[in-house]
């Protein structure tokens, strides 16, 4: 029986950059990653994606896996959501050898196609058979969490009646042309994903509640100030557990201050499976739902100009 | 779904900065049409583009941000409102990123300093924008090709009425690029004399660069959103169904959604791209919606096509236009396709009140329509 406003996560899954498919299976990363996925396309969709691009791929595996294990076809109007810090890294860098001088001039013509961020949510829709909503959206380091608080609205407003909510980002190589969109530390592994969520606002069959994606308003303060603001937004049933899962915004000194504040709360981490990228929070949710135990769980991510967002779902007797 | 406010548009465009040059030049049938003079790739000099005026704007970031200022100050102006908007959302459709990467690489090119290339990411200029207005509500920037904007647009209505945020702010920017347009010739799309839009000769896009502005409440004076749809036509990642079947799906769903009969539209701000196939598909979408299609006509024989800017660029040049009291001609048509069963208009109509459908159809098949009543 449908509840108004409650909204929930039917299915989940991360592609992790070398190619593990279930969490499972994911291992820390060493180096950057750098996987071709043309046969784990055609493991996945049972087809090979003919002039797509290697970001298209990510897209369309991750999405395909999250809807195979929802065991049942997708809502025919299912809206697609896709977050994507970067979109299309590859085929825009390419793109920019080709055109400017001393390339060509000449844009190779899929290249060019490919480059066009919503290209992916293309592909991701026509694999999947619906023709709804197609939303593409980027917001820096919160790209994903901006298309999960969208899909959330549109959600509860009956607006759509299921949605699917994905984080992709590609890396790069040489490390060179990624650093020139995406700053890393020397020591980051240069990482890569897609993940994504089945959303309706039907209970029966649902792995978790999602409760809310907020966004703390910027301020300046302590790392134990910030710990405060948080652990105020975090009202819980004084017995439930709680997970805080750690964004790869969140800085070692700001976790500890958190682990301070809330001293029961249990920590999970992801970045080492998967490196860093802007929708890294994609891959971290999917990831942790796969091994989820009962509780109220809180992704904690922030951006370079200090803004905070935080993610809640909760497992438990649904 | 309910109504939101346009309580104030702007827009910097090919004409200069401002709705009066713009609706002069609209009111006169005149192109803002030029050969291309700069571009690092010669192929593309003289090839024939809406940019904005020689020497408006410095062409770097700072240069877009200003020209993006210039329309959200009319538009701000025109609301009787001013920054900081602390209690507004802002929703950027279009990035611009090949033309901010595009004059940072030329610039490295030309004065090596030992700085790093640094391309930004999609949602920079957003980032800055809000910055610059004081914006505090929700920031989000809409990526889907052509079709951007618009989508932009019913995104910030959804928060208005969802009461996300008391109101909300839209923009559209596009500037030329020689990785666009480079792109677009790759693919043939290009019409290098200009683009005819739904004309027996029509040969591809004509493109074109601005800024525009929307800002929206939820009540007040001014035009009104009263619905519109989003939606993927997944026949072709390109191409639209040559049958106009998702097309029409898309305007249906608008109509819906505004609760408005197909009888009560008034006009119909088409794409009208000029693309062979795409003003065919519109075309039978059109007739199939509308049996006889309303009086329609298309903005980019004016203005080019602004890509992902075109959704917030062309509703504020229609809305400009409907307020000094004229419908414009469709620029560059002059020739009946027999094939499509329709025509666009030729000549200017008076900008009665009542109900306009406004068609954005992009790549990936990422399709908006709106419906806006005037008056």
């Amino acid at each position: 029986m449908v509840e108004r406003g409650k909204i929930y996560i039917h299915a989940a899954a991360a592609l992790a950059p070398q190619g593990a498919t279930r969490a499972a299976e994911c291992r820390p990363l060493t180096s950057d990653p750098d996987t071709d996925l043309r046969a784990l396309t055609k493991h996945v969709l049972g087809q090979g994606l003919r002039q797509a691009s290697h970001f298209v791929e990510l897209a369309a595996i991750g999405a395909r896996l999250c809807l195979d294990r929802l065991g049942r076809a997708p809502a025919p109007d299912m809206a697609l959501y896709l977050g994507t810090g970067l979109g299309d890294v590859r085929k825009t860098a390419s793109m920019f050898r080709q055109v400017l001088p001393p390339g060509s001039g000449m844009a190779a013509p899929f290249d060019f196609i490919n480059a066009t961020a919503n290209i992916a949510a293309f592909y991701v829709a026509r694999l999947a058979g619906v023709s709804a909503r197609n939303l593409t959206l980027t917001q820096g380091a919160f790209s994903f969490e901006c298309a999960l608080r969208l899909a959330l609205d549109d959600l509860r407003a009956d607006a759509v009646p299921a949605a699917l909510v994905g984080g992709v980002d590609e890396n790069c190589f040489p490390r060179s042309v990624y650093l020139s969109r995406w700053l890393l530390r020397d020591d980051e592994i240069m990482g890569e994903g897609s993940a994504w969520l089945y959303l309706s606002a039907q209970p029966a069959g649902a792995v978790a509640e999602l409760l809310w994606v907020r966004q703390l308003a910027k301020g300046q303060q302590s790392p134990a100030q910030w710990a405060r603001t948080v652990s105020e937004a975090l009202v819980k049933p004084a017995d439930e557990t709680l997970t805080l899962v750690g964004g790869g915004g969140l800085a070692p000194q700001e976790q500890a201050a958190l682990a301070r504040q809330l001293p029961r709360a249990r920590w999970c981490t992801y970045m080492e499976f998967c490196g860093s990228f802007p929708t890294a929070a994609a891959f971290g949710v999917a990831n942790w739902l796969e091994q989820a135990s009962p509780g109220l769980w809180v992704h904690i991510n922030r951006d370079a100009d200090g803004a905070t967002m935080l993610i809640g779902w909760r497992i438990a007797g649904i | 779904m309910g109504h939101v406010s346009i309580r104030g548009y702007g827009i910097v465009s090919a004409y200069g900065i401002g709705t009066a040059p713009l609706v002069a030049g609209l009111r006169a049938g005149r192109a803002a049409l030029a050969p291309l003079v700069e571009s690092p790739i010669p192929a593309l000099r003289g090839l024939n583009v809406s940019a904005l005026p020689t020497g408006l704007f410095a062409s770097d970031q700072h240069g877009a941000i200003a020209t993006v200022m210039a329309a959200v100050d009319e538009a701000l102006r025109r609301a009787g409102a001013s920054a900081p908007l602390d209690d507004c959302a802002l929703i950027c459709g279009g990035t611009n990123t090949f033309a901010f990467a595009e004059h940072d690489y030329l610039r490295l090119q030309r004065e090596p300093s030992g700085l790093r290339w640094h391309v930004h990411d999609a949602g920079f200029l957003t980032t800055q924008l809000a910055h610059a207005l004081g914006v505090r509500g929700p920031v989000l920037t809409i990526s889907t090709a052509c079709s951007s904007s618009a989508n932009a647009l019913l995104v910030a209505r959804d928060l208005v009425l969802r009461r996300r945020s008391p109101r909300a702010l839209v923009v559209g920017i596009e500037s030329l690029s020689a990785m666009t347009l480079s792109g677009f010739q790759s693919l043939m799309m290009l019409d290098p004399r200009g683009c005819r839009p739904f004309d027996a000769a029509r040969a591809g896009l004509q493109l074109g660069e601005g800024a525009a502005a929307l800002l929206l409440e939820p009540t007040g004076a001014g035009a009104r959103v009263l619905g519109g749809a989003n939606l993927c036509d997944i026949h072709h990642v390109t191409s639209a169904n040559p049958d106009g079947s998702g097309m029409a799906r898309c305007m249906r769903a608008a109509l819906a959604d505004a609760g408005v009969s197909k009888r009560d539209i008034t006009a119909i701000k088409s794409h009208g791209s000029a693309s062979r196939e795409n003003d065919a598909a519109e075309a039978a979408a059109m007739r199939t919606v509308f049996d006889t299609p309303p009086p329609f006509t298309s903005l980019k024989g004016y203005l080019g096509h602004t890509l992902g800017a075109c959704g917030v660029v062309e509703t504020a040049a229609l809305l400009a236009t409907l307020e000094a009291g004229f419908v414009p001609a469709t620029v560059g048509f002059s020739a009946v396709d027999p094939a499509l069963g329709c025509a666009p208009i030729a000549r200017s109509l008076p900008g009665d009140t009542g109900n306009y459908l406004l068609n954005f159809f992009g790549f990936g098949g990422n399709y908006a329509s709106l419906v806006i009543a005037h008056g």
